[in-house]
């Protein structure tokens, strides 16, 4: 047989609304930046030398540091709303 | 922003742009990276905080392009070739196969699948997690004529993806994980035997065109629609043949107690389908006649130290053999008996970890098993209940330990037959 026939998508894509776009910042000195650990091996010593490197190199005021209970779930609400309430910025790890 | 180890940029990409964060800066650092040393961290670090210091600051507007625009529920209809081989070399240039030949979702295909459920078709079951593509019917139905699936076989699929798609499931991240964890899905109820899914012998096994069919729709849903194509969003390490199809029926006939789904709450005459995510199996030849032998060799068996299940405090289940099943009721046990002595004595001692998963489990399992040293007795699960029972499978010895993610709780709903 040749030719064409119409047949249905099997793929759907997304419904979720775009969000508005991020602002950027304009540096980083006085800033209070916030750190989601995943908990993936290694990701807290590289906080630990990114909050010094950010205050020490980049003037950052202060680092408000959590760690979630496992990587393959949400951060918390209380998590999100204390970093929401505190930061300018905030860095997550995500996969390994 | 976030930060990801090279491989899994794409995910956190692709990820970011299916929640509507097209313009999320991504740092990138080396992978394996949870292996560097302290030193090499150090330096990783140095590079990532300038990385870090750029991305943020840099304008987003570039970015906007990327935004997804609101999809519509139905599902797309294109042209696609009518000859079988030039149809799936087709749909492996758009990347909807899962390695196996597919049907064509031809309309008149679809439109027999439908007549199968009252529910609109442009009604969205479910964003299935990690592209959150939008699950309408026709989404579910296209993919169940693709997997071979009967036109009957819709409602089974439906209910599936509303069950995948309940937080407890934690679809977002079995679809993502390294892990194989895939959902396998228990069928309970008369549709079971109504639509000749297996329960009995081989009843993981092939042979059985529901089973197959209706797991390998789901995957195809998995893919196509939660968009967790292999070495893209989906990111397990090695999979597993589960993840082709997964699907077999609750040997209910010779169940010597209550089936799943009346454990589960629903009616004894309602069908139910339950999904679990599952990392694998592991069979179980036991020619033991007594209780207290067979349960302390299955508790045995399920208790090994790289267990997601242990990490976490999982919900592990065990498939009994109706024979093993006989010899537990024949002594009296009940269900719950039965998980109380194989959570019991399936705990082992912390020691047993590599040192670095025991802090893990600490770190965890604080609030639930408080300061852990080497002696400490860890369970499977958080309490008896948390381990999961399904007597299916034919005559022999053999029942089968089916671990799972750890970060996932079983869901089931009820199957609605309309037509």
């Amino acid at each position: 047989m040749t030719g064409n026939a119409m047949i249905f998508e099997p793929t759907a894509a997304t419904r979720n609304t775009p969000q508005p776009l991020r602002r950027a910042l304009d540096g980083l000195e006085g800033k209070v930046v916030g750190f989601i650990d995943n908990v993936k091996p290694n990701f807290h010593f590289l906080v630990d030398d990114l909050a010094e490197l950010l205050i020490g190199k980049y003037g950052v005021s202060s680092v408000i540091r959590h760690r979630k209970r496992t990587a393959s779930v949400p951060a918390p609400e209380d998590i999100i709303a204390d970093v929401t309430r505190q930061c300018d910025l905030v860095i997550t790890g995500s996969g390994d | 922003m976030t930060i990801c180890s090279a491989p899994f940029t794409e995910l956190g990409r692709t990820q970011a742009s299916a929640l509507g964060h097209a313009d999320l800066p991504i740092a990138v650092i080396p992978h394996p990276f949870g292996l560097r040393s302290r030193e090499e961290v150090r330096r990783i670090a140095e590079q990532c905080v300038a990385d870090i210091a750029r991305l943020v600051c840099e304008s987003a507007a570039g970015e906007a392009a990327r935004a997804a625009a609101p999809a519509s529920a139905r599902s797309g209809r294109i042209e696609a070739p009518v000859d079988l081989d030039e149809f799936n070399r087709f749909c492996r240039a758009c990347g909807w196969s899962d390695g196996l030949p597919l049907v064509p979702p031809t309309v008149e295909r679809v439109e027999a699948t439908l007549r199968h459920t009252r529910r609109a078709r442009d009604e969205v079951i479910a964003a299935v997690a990690p592209g959150f593509g939008a699950a309408s019917v026709e989404h579910i139905a296209a993919n169940a004529v693709m997997a071979g699936c009967e036109p009957e076989y819709l409602p089974i699929l439906i209910a599936a993806v509303e069950a995948l798609a309940d937080p407890a499931f934690n679809l977002q991240g079995i679809q993502a994980t390294t892990n194989p964890a895939t959902p396998w899905l228990i069928v309970n109820g008369p549709i079971a035997r109504d639509l000749g899914i297996n329960g009995g012998l081989n009843c993981l096994g092939q042979g059985a065109w529901a089973n197959a069919t209706i797991g390998r729709a789901l995957r195809l849903i998995l893919q196509n629609v939660g968009g967790a194509r292999p070495g893209e969003m989906d990111r397990a390490t090695h999979g597993q043949p589960g993840k082709y199809t997964f699907c077999c029926a609750e040997n209910e006939a010779e169940n010597p107690w209550e089936p799943l789904h009346v454990e589960r709450g629903f009616a004894r005459d309602s069908s139910t389908v339950t999904v679990v995510g599952a990392s694998g199996t592991l069979n179980m030849n036991s020619h033991a006649k007594e209780a207290t032998d067979l349960l302390r060799a299955i508790a045995d068996t399920m208790a090994f130290p790289l267990s997601n299940d242990y990490y976490f405090g999982g919900e592990p289940w065990v498939i009994l053999s109706p024979e093993h099943a006989e010899i537990l009721k024949r002594e009296g046990l009940g269900k719950s008996d039965v998980k109380r002595r194989l959570w019991e004595q399936s705990r082992f001692a912390a020691g047993r970890f590599a040192a670095k998963d025991r802090a893990r489990v600490q770190h965890i399992r604080r609030a639930e098993l408080g300061t852990i040293d080497a002696n400490t007795l860890v369970p499977a699960s958080p309490g008896a209940d948390g381990i999961g029972i399904v007597v299916a499978g034919g005559p022999g010895t053999h029942s089968v330990y089916v671990p799972t993610f750890g970060v996932t709780r079983a869901v089931t709903r009820a199957v609605t037959i309309e037509s």
